[in-house]
């Protein structure tokens, strides 16, 4: 086997069959991102990549090269690299944009993988996104190493001392801290129509404490002990869902303030109406009663806040695993003092 | 005394060898290609021993019309330029260029060689689901109902097994593809695969009455299922003679052979390639290969059919060639103008084509039927 495999690679064929392959190069587009515009126009009428042999396939079986365009993410990594294992040898993988050559515009985000940890890469494109004709240098190039056999660039840039020029009078120190940022307050009273000061009146009634932050906006706070109660008493009220579920981390008054956007569609005069419960938790046990049970739709926001902050939403089934992130992804990376990579500032 | 029993074996072991050489170049040399073209090389040639039967053999006319044309390397030629006229026209269709760079003088005229050494050299990847043996086996006993056909399509008096029923046994190898098409879905044991292998079926009933129900209204129209018949009776040609049948023929190739908008078992956007998807290197070369090759056949029984078969101009230095010539060429360009259909029309839903199959297409082959026997009381 390792004979042929060697015989394959450097025999009496090999020339034939590097030619064939190099003027051959189909290849199956990963479209993750914003750069798959830039493919399509290297491949549309204006450059035509089909010039020089590459045909866009979409089957990995039957192809040899991979371009990703764009940024990988934790999930897609693993499409990648099945996409990967699935092609027959020799196969080759070319990255475009700078998402794909260490974050890009993305870069320290908790979601993304470098591809080079993930395939072995042959060529990264920079440019974000990286025009039509840098991809089809980029193809060229890779033909050019499958005929010689050592990869080479086709320009040489003339070089830059990053010595000179004016230094920043400050740059960011590492490793960084939280600031003492201002204290946040979700309900601020504010001018409003008289319709809505009287819904919130009437809201008032009911024994909980509104403002109004605006036009048909209305903010209610409650003690955490008490958000499901009041929560049936707004259904009973008229609200029927929940348009949304936020959470806000406030690391230097430790708390978080969970926010629960109520609205209806059922009510004529409530339509218009979004009503913002919310309450505070201490950060050091962020535990509430969920409201799945009272408004469905509030379910799978739950689930997602729990997996962005490790808030635990008592009574809702998903708490401990994860949601919609990857099953790799670190701990809460939206709490503010998550960990992130700690660069260096060199000027 | 042993020695000489030995001597005396070998001598009729030498004779007996010579016998056959001499009984095969008999067999070879009473049925020869006649081209004044090249008769004095092969008149130099068959002076050398071993050489002329070489010679004899690739002129023995059985062996030239299954081999050479419109044989193998007939095909082998078409194949060649089928795939890259496909993608060159799709490009002019789509305001590009198209494949040129792999060799500019010639407008890159060998891409379809490139692509094809570069499937030759690839893995063969055989996955852990596949039934392995039907799976490696399939796409080369798919070539037995390529290759039966070939010795029944005469040229000329350049044919590989003559009989009256030539037509007949034609169309009856090419409805044997599709089961080998199914069962490479079968054996690749995927989920598209499966998809494909169904929609393949599918496929196979909506063209396949019509296309036998038009070949049936040649017949009549001719009186006989021999294509020497066919091709001496088209002094108007049969498309004129029986122009239904002719529409319904051409719709049966561009659907048996999965061209869109038919393109319904391989749809490589929706189901990636049907029941080829698991196939690759030198095994995807072969399978890909496969409803060219039948475009292939049926263009050629399309031309007998139709188009006066190979009868057209004739060149007396080519001598017996020029039929074979005559017949590769009409089918060439018959393949050439329909593959336009590829970059100029949409798909079709599975439901809509079997929908349009069953019907109209099915009512325009009777149609076809009857117009046939009518003309064929008149010719
Ligand atoms: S490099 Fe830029 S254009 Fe390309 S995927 Fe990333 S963000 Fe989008």
């Amino acid at each position: 086997m390792e004979e042929n495999i060697k015989f394959l690679r450097s025999g009496i064929l090999a020339p034939i069959k590097k030619w064939g392959t190099h003027w051959s190069l189909w290849p199956v587009h990963l479209v993750t991102a914003c750069c798959g515009a830039e493919l399509a126009h290297a491949f549309a009428s204006g450059y035509d990549g089909e010039r020089i042999g590459a045909l866009n396939y979409g089957i990995a079986r039957q192809t040899n090269l991979i371009i990703v365009e764009g940024a990988i993410t934790r999930k897609m990594a693993r499409v990648l690299r099945i996409t990967w294992e699935q092609m027959p040898d020799p196969k080759f993988v070319i990255i475009m944009g700078t998402c794909g050559l260490n974050g890009g515009v993305f870069w320290n985000s908790y979601h993304l993988v470098k591809p080079f940890e993930v395939v072995p890469v042959n060529y990264f494109i920079p440019g974000c996104p990286s025009t039509p004709e840098a991809l089809l240098r980029g193809i060229r190039q890779l033909q050019n190493e499958i005929r010689t056999g050592e990869p080479r660039s086709s320009i040489e840039f003339e070089k830059v001392d990053l010595g000179k020029g004016k230094m920043m009078p400050v740059t960011p120190k590492s490793p960084k801290k939280i600031s003492l940022a201002p204290s946040i307050v979700v309900n601020v009273p504010r001018k409003a129509d008289e319709e809505t000061k009287k819904l919130a009146d009437e809201i008032s009634k009911l024994g909980l404490a509104t403002t109004v932050t605006g036009k048909n906006r209305i903010a209610l706070r409650v003690e955490k002990d008490e958000l499901v109660d009041a929560a049936k008493k707004l259904q009973n009220f008229g609200f029927d869902h929940v348009k949304n579920v936020n959470v806000i981390d406030v690391p230097n008054e430790d708390k978080f303030i969970v926010e629960y956007h109520l609205g209806s569609y059922s009510k004529r005069e409530l339509m218009p109406v979004v009503l913002n419960l919310f309450t505070e938790l201490p950060r050091s046990e962020p535990k509430l009663k969920s409201l799945a049970k009272i408004f469905p739709s509030a379910d799978y926001m739950e689930r997602e806040m729990h997996d962005f902050f490790g808030v635990v939403f008592e009574g809702n089934e998903w708490m401990g695993r994860k949601f919609l992130l990857a099953p790799d992804t670190p701990e809460y990376p939206l709490k503010k003092d998550f960990k992130l990579e700690e660069e260096k500032y060199l000027r | 005394m042993e020695a000489l029993v030995i001597s005396h074996q070998k001598q009729i072991g030498d004779k007996m060898l010579e016998g056959l050489i001499s009984g095969l170049f008999k067999i070879f040399t009473s049925n020869m290609m006649n081209i004044p073209l090249i008769e004095p090389l092969v008149d130099y040639l068959m002076q050398i021993p071993l050489v002329n039967l070489l010679v004899a053999l690739i002129l023995w006319r059985p062996f030239f019309a299954v081999i050479i044309l419109p044989g193998l390397v007939g095909l082998l030629i078409y194949l060649l330029w089928i795939v890259y006229w496909e993608r060159k026209l799709t490009a002019r269709v789509q305001w590009r260029v198209g494949p040129i760079e792999v060799a500019r003088p010639i407008r890159g005229a060998i891409q379809a060689l490139a692509d094809g050494i570069r499937y030759f050299f690839q893995e063969a990847i055989i996955h852990r689901e596949a039934h392995k043996i039907y799976y490696i086996q399939l796409p080369i006993l798919a070539f037995i109902p390529i290759l039966l056909p070939l010795l029944f399509i005469p040229a000329g008096n350049v044919v590989g097994i003559k009989t009256p029923y030539g037509i007949q046994l034609i169309v009856a190898f090419i409805a044997l593809i599709p089961l080998f098409i199914v069962a490479m879905g079968w054996a690749s044991h995927s989920r598209f695969a499966y998809i494909g292998s169904l929609r393949e079926a599918f496929m196979y009933f909506a063209y396949e009455i019509p296309f036998i129900i038009a070949v049936v209204a040649m017949i009549y129209v001719y009186g006989s299922g021999d294509p020497y018949v066919a091709v001496e009776k088209q002094n108007i040609p049969g498309a004129v003679l029986n122009p239904l049948a002719f529409i319904v023929y051409i719709i049966a190739m561009i659907m048996a052979t999965s061209r869109l908008p038919f393109e319904i078992p391989e749809a490589d956007q929706e189901i990636a390639f049907g029941p080829f998807v698991e196939y690759s290197g030198i095994l995807f070369g072969l399978v890909m290969t496969l409803l060219y090759e039948k475009l292939y056949l049926m263009a050629l029984l399309f031309v007998i059919l139709f188009l006066g078969g190979w009868e057209g101009f004739y060149v007396g230095i080519l001598g017996d060639f020029c039929a074979p010539l005559v017949l590769f060429i009409k089918t060439v360009v018959v393949i050439s103008v329909l593959v336009i259909v590829r970059s100029v029309y949409a798909r079709y839903r599975l439901d809509q084509a079997i929908r349009l199959g069953w019907t109209s297409y099915l009512t325009l082959s009777i149609a076809a039927l009857i117009l046939g026997m009518f003309v064929g009381v008149l010719v």
